[in-house]
């Protein structure tokens, strides 16, 4: 119970201050204005100031604008879309400022101007004695002071003459005689002559100074821009040292981790390597075996080769006899690479049956005889028969070249 | 309210409005509905997000926040005319909680000290009198200790006495009845330090560092926190005011970082430790 009277109580207050903060943001009087975009401080405006502005650009939209007094109270805000442009004008009691928000899919912009209101002459006045007693108190800057000593004694010797002047009339007043009356006219219209004179020098040396001021607030202005871009500078470089940090950082474990993956690689690369070596080493070693086996095979075949040259002499005799040579293969087993058969072949002439494919030129078929040096000798259905004289190559070989010829369709040693 | 005006108030809510000046009418007559629709919502987006719990904290919580919410909208919402001030409301607030972190929510700032804490710094983040005043309840400082510690130059330091003058004159009050802390609470809060000093401090400064992660993302470009070395040379160099305000009195780490840094014709501050201090 005691609790809902608490947070009622603490809904009433909460309640009350809404109402209070509404009224007294706009009736409180600041000197400077926080600007807020998107719930953060860019920047100020200086209400003391006879102008302030403030730009803000940044990639994505601005959402909105609030402008704060220095105790954090709520003076006014603008919203944007998130594309397009949005304008408001805040009367406030130093002045007015006008809010912009312009946002496009580039990026958004925002600005604020304060632009003070008109001062009355009693305010000037009051800022007038305000500057000579700041004079006084502090120095200011050397053209500034001048003017203002000389506004000064101006009005100081403006005083003195009216008075003056004031008191010639009452003694005159009071002089019964007329004659010196004539001549204290004179005096008047040559004292107030003087008086127009000097109170044109005052209106000229206020203008002067107005000028100066003017100039004063300008340069101001420049300068406050100027500390402001110096801090965003600041600020800059703060980012940009730490970005370089972690630029760096990421550099030197890129480096590390890329050097890393560099020797992992060169040390898989290196036991492929090994592993290659060593299987070449194994071939290597079976290859020699193989070969002293076949230089073995060699010895023995041409032992095989000096004891059948007799033989092969007596059995080149006839053509008939080559013919039923040359028809043997096909009845021969597989093995017909013997030492018997290689003299055959290295010393007969080869017949042939060929099949050549359809559409081939009989001027390709002839270039392909001559090309194997061989001749043709009859053709039956579509068979042409083919005599090499001596084959370059074992027969089987020979005739699996035939084969493979682009023109030959198939290939027979019978009849 | 009759439920008979509380419809009457909902209707002109809904209606068009269609000049600034009828918005204002119409909202202040309003605000207490206007503050209940808002409480709604983020009570809605506290369960849907598993942040909420039936207690006097948790109502208290959504009540500063829709108080926020809509002192923001009675200011942004007279731009938007002609327009249903209702919908709009509801279309604000929508908008601000699909933003990330909307507000600084955790359990623990939901303790007395934890909400004296947050409403502390989160009014330092819209306000620089509550800003410089952060010193004094953090670290025990005086407006002094404060110029000396963020090395400000003469010109920048008369600002801030003016802002430790306003802030004891109204800028507390009214910070504390927005976080809805009571004289009791206060009181109590005060007692506790005294009582339970060490553990105190221990607790605010675990509860401190939560509060102070959310709200320094608030500032431009988020300044970040530097080494010493970097610190020394914005502090020779003189640049960097608003950096070194905020940023020093949002970062513990970093205030001690800086300690000493300031000119040597400051006066010589001791090392900066937190030492909560619940009065201005």
């Amino acid at each position: 119970m005691e609790q809902d009277k608490d947070l009622a109580a603490y809904c009433a207050r909460v309640l009350g201050m809404l109402n209070m903060n509404t009224s007294r943001s706009l009736r409180s009087p600041s000197d400077v204005i926080h600007v807020f975009i998107n719930e953060r401080r860019v920047g100020t405006l200086n209400g003391r100031e006879a102008e302030s502005s403030l730009q803000f650009q940044r990639q994505g939209c601005v959402d909105h604008i609030q402008l704060r007094s220095e105790e954090g109270a709520l003076i006014g805000s603008l919203s944007a879309p998130e594309c397009g442009f949005r304008a408001t004008r805040l009367s406030l009691p130093e002045g007015t400022v006008e809010l912009r928000i312009r946002n496009t899919a580039e990026g958004g912009s925002a600005s604020a101007l304060f632009t003070p209101a008109p001062r009355r002459w009693s305010e000037f006045l009051r800022s007038m004695a305000e500057s000579v007693q700041t004079m006084a108190v502090r120095p200011v800057a050397d053209g500034t002071a001048h003017g203002m000593r000389m506004v000064v004694v101006l009005q100081v010797l403006l005083a003195v003459i009216v008075l003056g002047l004031a008191a010639d009339r009452i003694m005159s007043r009071l002089t019964p005689d007329g004659a010196p009356q004539v001549a204290t006219q004179t005096e008047v219209a040559k004292l107030e002559q003087q008086l127009g004179d000097l109170a044109r020098m005052q209106a000229k040396a206020v203008e002067s100074i107005q000028l100066q001021q003017q100039g004063m607030v300008r340069l101001q202005l420049e300068i406050a821009k100027l500390s402001s871009s110096q801090r965003a500078i600041g600020a800059g470089m703060q980012a940009a040292r730490q970005t370089l940090g972690h630029v760096e950082e990421v550099g030197r474990q890129d480096a590390a981790q890329s050097s890393g993956i560099v020797m992992s690689r060169a040390s898989t690369d290196q036991r492929q390597l090994k592993d290659e070596i060593r299987n070449l080493t194994v071939e290597n070693a079976r290859l020699s075996k193989e070969m002293a086996e076949l230089a073995e095979q060699n010895q023995d075949l041409e032992k095989m080769l000096k004891s059948a040259r007799p033989e092969v002499s007596k059995a080149t005799v006839t053509d008939q006899d080559n013919s039923m040579l040359i028809q043997q293969p096909d009845h021969e087993p597989a093995t017909s690479m013997s030492p018997r058969a290689e003299v055959r072949n290295n010393t007969q002439p080869l017949l042939f049956w060929v099949n050549f494919s359809e559409g081939t030129t009989q001027e390709s078929i002839d270039q392909w005889v001559h090309d194997m040096q061989g001749h043709m000798v009859a053709v039956n259905g579509g068979w042409q028969e083919v005599e090499v004289t001596q084959p370059s190559m074992p027969t089987d070989r020979f005739l699996e070249q035939v084969r493979g010829a682009k023109i030959v369709k198939a290939v027979r040693v019978d009849q | 309210m009759g439920m008979a005006d509380q419809t009457e108030v909902i209707g002109r809510l809904e209606d068009v409005v269609s000049t600034a000046e009828d918005f204002d009418r119409v909202v202040a007559q309003a605000l207490p509905t206007l503050l209940e629709r808002t409480r709604y919502s983020m009570r809605r987006f506290l369960r849907d997000t598993g942040q909420w719990s039936e207690d006097t904290a948790h109502e208290k919580f959504i009540l500063r926040w829709s108080a926020e919410y809509l002192e923001r909208f009675m200011l942004s919402g007279r731009n938007e005319v002609p327009c249903r001030p209702l919908y709009l409301l509801d279309a604000f607030v929508a908008k601000l909680h699909s933003r990330p972190e909307p507000f600084c929510y955790h359990p623990e700032l939901l303790t007395p000290l934890g909400r004296f804490i947050d409403g502390l710094v989160a009014r330092a983040v819209v306000s620089r009198d509550a800003l410089i005043a952060l010193y004094h309840h953090c670290y025990g400082m005086s407006p002094r200790d404060v110029i000396a510690v963020t090395g400000l130059s003469e010109s920048e330091s008369q600002r801030i006495y003016k802002n430790f003058r306003r802030w004891r004159e109204s800028g507390w009050q009214r910070t504390m009845e927005m976080i809805g802390m009571t004289d009791a609470e206060l009181e109590e809060l005060a007692a506790e330090q005294k009582r339970h000093h060490q553990q105190f401090t221990h607790e605010a400064e675990r509860v401190i560092r939560f509060a102070q992660d959310h709200y320094r993302k608030s500032e431009p470009d988020y300044y970040p926190c530097l080494s010493r070395p970097e610190w020394e040379a914005m502090f020779s160099e003189a640049y960097g005011h608003d950096y070194r305000l905020w940023h020093l009195v949002l970062c513990m780490d970093c205030v001690q970082k800086t300690w000493g840094l300031g000119p040597k014709r400051m006066p010589i501050v001791e090392k900066p430790r937190l030492e909560i201090r619940v009065r201005p």
